[in-house]
């Protein structure tokens, strides 16, 4: 590109001063070349704005999930040493913890709550595989079924939109379906869900194992597709909530 | 990593759209421009601690880029790095004699917009030509914005901006007049 070309692609960046500019457009009137590159450039800028596309609605929730896990697995990963810090602490470390508590706060029950789940028991951060416990994570948040749980007539109705994570190498959608007044999460995925150290292999079924997880209890078949569903519903009723359920 | 997340999302979250702009545009083949942008968002969140201020976008356009291009190596293909075929080597640039179809490229481009054929045509740019119309025209980065994430001089974003729409007004007019004429 030599030297007139880049004054004319500074001109149609309109970065050439009025003077630079009007110059520019009595050129134009009279050099066919440089108003035919005018007009291709134009022509380029308009057929690729033609590739613009709103990003896809359940986009912004699967970020904020997986940096939300992101964050959970730092919080359980860093080392606890609980007083050999705080002796060591100034007045002014002091001062400024305590204008931070009100705001920390909420972000202290963030994490404890991710902590619940992904560390039960306190003691058990290595047991449960990175995708299984973001099912658990997702799951969380649904409330306890009240009332008959999940009646013989009720059909499952899906509530909100499908939320797709990439967790432990494994891509994961998320669906949450209500039974009556159960809510489960149905995962899916193209990988088996890695058994967690306390799963139990489901007898007669292959590879299918369940296990509890908090208040959560987890329900999964692997195979060619494999679901995990997660439900705070007694384990004994998991085999039968899944069968009702549209796993794939 | 272990910078605040809400923090971190309330400073990047409203640039989604174009960082998926970006990403729908740098993913290879076999790649997923959603998993791109779950990966984009991860890595910045791990550096945002270390983050230093200046434009947002433009530091979410280069996470972006180079995640492409790692994924890309990691596959071992190299989306970003397709050379231009030699049609364009051959192409008349810009037509010297001046006859039949010189003069309506843009008539002929803006007649008939079609996304996937632009997106071909788009494909067969030069890497920095396609990388700068991607920031520029698709993702609405500002020269500024886009010499930043790419690390070069602004005069030479707006040079490659330039060069590469005028290749890609020729491309889609030749493929208007070989698909849409006797």
């Amino acid at each position: 590109m030599d030297g007139h070309d880049r004054l004319l692609a500074a001109f149609l960046a309109g970065e050439l001063n009025p003077a630079g500019a009007r110059r520019w457009d009595e050129h134009l009137l009279v050099c066919e070349r440089c108003w035919r590159a005018v007009r291709e450039d134009r022509a380029g800028r308009q057929a690729a704005q033609v590739l613009r596309q709103p990003a896809p609605p359940g986009l912004a929730d699967r970020v904020t999930f997986a940096v939300e896990m992101a964050a959970a697995r730092t919080a359980a990963q860093r080392p606890a040493r609980p007083g050999s810090r705080s002796r060591r602490r100034g007045r002014h470390d002091r001062r400024l913890r305590w204008r931070l508590a009100g705001a920390g706060a909420v972000a202290a029950g963030l994490v404890i709550t991710l902590l619940v789940v992904l560390l039960p028991g306190g003691r058990q951060a290595g047991s449960v595989p990175a995708a299984v416990a973001a099912v658990a994570r997702y799951a969380q948040v649904i409330p306890p079924p009240t009332g008959e749980q999940h009646p013989q007539h009720a059909a499952p109705v899906q509530v909100g939109r499908p939320v797709t994570v990439t967790a432990g190498g494994q891509r994961i959608v998320l669906r949450t379906w209500r039974l009556g007044t159960t809510e489960a999460v149905v995962a899916v995925s193209s990988h088996p869900f890695p058994m967690p150290v306390h799963a139990h292999g489901v007898s007669g079924r292959g590879m299918a194992w369940s296990a509890r997880l908090g208040r959560l209890g987890l329900y999964c078949l692997n195979g060619q597709t494999s679901e995990l569903v997660a439900a705070p519903v007694p384990a004994a009723e998991l085999a039968a909530l899944a069968a009702r359920l549209p796993l794939a | 990593m272990g910078a605040d997340h809400r923090v971190f999302l309330d400073a990047t979250l409203p640039y989604l759209d174009v960082v998926w702009q970006v990403a729908r545009q740098a993913a290879g083949e076999g790649q997923d421009p959603e998993d791109l942008v779950q990966e984009t968002y991860l890595r910045a969140y791990a550096g945002f601690g270390s983050y230093r201020g200046g434009s947002t976008r433009a530091w979410l356009a280069a996470i972006c880029l180079n995640a492409a291009r790692s994924q890309a190596r990691r596959r071992r293909r190299r989306p970003w790095e397709v050379p231009a075929p030699a049609l364009l080597d051959v192409l008349p640039w810009p037509r010297a004699d001046g006859g039949d179809g010189a003069g309506d490229v843009a008539d002929v481009v803006i007649a008939g917009l079609d996304a996937a054929e632009v997106s071909r045509c788009l494909g067969l740019l030069p890497e920095p030509q396609r990388v700068c119309i991607v920031l520029m025209d698709v993702a609405g980065y500002t020269a500024r914005e886009a010499a930043q994430a790419l690390g070069c001089p602004r005069g030479t974003v707006l040079a490659r901006v330039h060069r590469g729409r005028r290749k890609l007004a020729v491309l889609l007019a030749e493929a208007g007049v070989s698909h849409g004429r006797p």
